[in-house]
């Protein structure tokens, strides 16, 4: 059934730029760092002169983590929205499938697109490191996918908690202004304790484990879509 | 167990405290073209909400193909088709795309898309967007989208809220036709007692949250029984003078009525007016029209 859901959901998304925001992304991270590597080419070469990959690996996933927290706000709200538009819920609530069923397949949808999204930041990076003369045979693949995908793992909550957000209210205004906000605050959430899950996408803890901010967010992600889904399940619908 | 396809039972609904639908028994037989008529505001949508498990109801329980909404919902639900108030459509998609995106949902073959199309006749249109559709075709596309399921009940609230003349005619015609080509039973809100009555063959009137008649098109028509209106000098005289000469009639203080008789007694009634010296002026026949038992059954306040 959840399948028939996501095909429905994969549908309602054509034309509606939002494939276009999944590919923008990534495309942004790895041509601003094309930008970064071209135009201190020798400086960063020299820095990086033992590991040129790592040195790129880490400028990329710096980058992407506010990137990821803006576009999963995004992506929630552009996908909540087009049943927002006419309010289309009516209709699609009552249709023999469950409000859970809706629910997740919205939650399924961003987390299907930023997939998408990061998967593509891990070829753009490759295709960078290629275009910038770093040799191909080196990839550093183990550490490149978990810079990438550990990130994406650890943003759960917050992806649940903008679907969540999205989802409940009509004006999108407050689901992106928290969006936004968010992404700001994360920037600086290293100066918080391991308990801030702003800095978990960071995979920066006091245990030096990625996997213990990983963990974290997969568990307090599966805690927000559960809440988001008992109270779309009690709502009322306009 | 009973032959109603539909069927609440004390359903209420409260508001903020306020009960929006109060007590309400609804009651639909299988083949029924059911006409739920109200002023705006009186409880229409809240109510069909509550039949599709839009809403929760505060009270009552809601029996659809005997089935109870609450518990039964997933199986209820797969066999009702539904359009509530202005029609839902995915602008950016055309016609086709948004009935693929309910298919896919339903389960149903796709074939079904074609048929349903050219139910409502949007088969021409059906590659556009639906953004650039008229109001008309997007009502359209929307009863498309509620038979794609092949419903076996069909609930419409208010299809023609918004249309054109001519588009109020072609979505009624559409929906008197459906009954007879594909076999569902559908209800059908609407404050146009004009329009009802032209497609309705049973009738639950609602006011204020609470349904004040519910019987067949036919009863609501008996009632609209015309009257003979007696134009006359010193009508409260004249009445009395009835009254006392043993016939029915009416005095409300501005006009005198009497219900309809055969045409002897209303000749007797005139002869004796004449014989105690009251000039007659006019005795006019005066057909109560539905709208006005309507009028009579809101307290005058619905708007039509």
């Amino acid at each position: 059934m959840i399948m028939r859901v996501m095909a429905a959901e994969l549908l309602k998304i054509r034309r509606k730029m939002i494939w276009f925001l999944v590919v923008l992304g990534p495309l942004g991270v790895v041509g601003l760092q094309a930008v970064n590597f071209g135009l201190r080419y020798d400086y960063l070469t020299k820095q990086y002169a033992n590991d040129l990959w790592g040195g790129l690996i880490n400028n990329v996933t710096m980058m992407m983590v506010p990137t990821l927290f803006m576009g999963l706000a995004i992506l929630a709200s552009m996908t909540a929205g087009i049943e927002h538009q006419t309010n289309a819920w009516k209709q699609t609530l009552a249709l023999p499938i469950t409000r859970t069923q809706v629910f997740t397949g919205k939650f399924l949808l961003s987390v299907l697109l930023l997939f998408c999204s990061s998967t593509l930041l891990i070829v753009g990076t490759v295709g960078l490191g290629a275009a910038l003369g770093f040799d191909l045979g080196d990839v550093p693949y183990k550490h490149l996918l978990e810079l990438i995908y550990y990130p994406y793992l650890a943003i759960m909550p917050f992806i649940a908690l903008q679907v969540w957000l999205s989802v409940l209210m009509h004006n999108q205004a407050i689901p992106l202004t928290v969006g936004i906000v968010g992404t700001v605050f994360s920037m600086f959430s290293n100066r918080f304790d391991d308990w801030m899950p702003y800095k978990w996408p960071y995979l920066d803890n006091a245990a030096d484990n990625p996997l213990f901010s990983v963990a974290a967010g997969v568990v307090t992600g599966i805690v927000v879509l559960a809440a988001g889904t008992l109270n779309f399940v009690r709502k009322d619908v306009k | 167990m009973n032959n109603w396809i539909l069927q609440t039972e004390g359903l209420t609904k409260k508001l903020g405290g306020k009960a929006v639908v109060n007590d309400l028994n609804l009651k639909m037989e299988k083949g029924d073209i059911y006409g739920f008529l109200g002023p705006n505001g009186a409880g229409k949508t809240t109510t069909i909400r509550m039949l599709l498990g839009l809403a929760k109801p505060t009270q009552g329980r809601i029996r659809i193909f005997g089935k109870d909404m609450q518990k039964e919902r997933m199986a209820v639900l797969r066999k009702v088709g539904s359009l509530v108030e202005y029609p839902s459509y995915y602008g950016h998609l055309n016609a086709i795309e948004n009935l693929e995106a309910v298919r896919r949902l339903l389960g149903v073959p796709k074939s079904r898309i074609d048929e349903v199309l050219s139910v409502v006749r949007l088969t021409k249109d059906a590659k556009r967007p639906v953004k650039g559709y008229s109001l008309g075709m997007k009502q359209r596309l929307g009863i498309a989208t509620a038979l794609l399921g092949q419903p076996e009940l069909l609930v419409l609230d208010e299809p023609t809220n918004g249309l054109d003349p001519a588009g109020i005619l072609e979505i009624r015609e559409l929906i008197k036709s459906l009954p007879r080509e594909q076999g569902v039973t559908i209800l059908i809100s609407s404050h146009l007692l004009s329009e009802i009555e032209q497609m309705a063959t049973r009738v639950g009137i609602i006011t204020k949250g609470r349904m004040i008649f519910q019987d067949s098109i036919d009863t609501l028509r008996e009632r609209a029984q015309s009257k003979i209106r007696i134009g006359v000098s010193d009508p409260e005289a004249a009445w009395k003078q009835l009254l006392a000469g043993g016939y029915q009639a009416d005095w409300d203080r501005r006009k005198l009525t009497i219900d309809r008789a055969p045409n002897e007694t209303v000749a007797a009634m005139i002869a004796s007016l004449v014989k105690h010296n009251f000039s007659v002026y006019r005795v006019e026949e005066e057909g109560a029209s539905l709208e006005d038992i309507f009028l009579d059954l809101t307290g005058g306040e619905g708007s039509l």
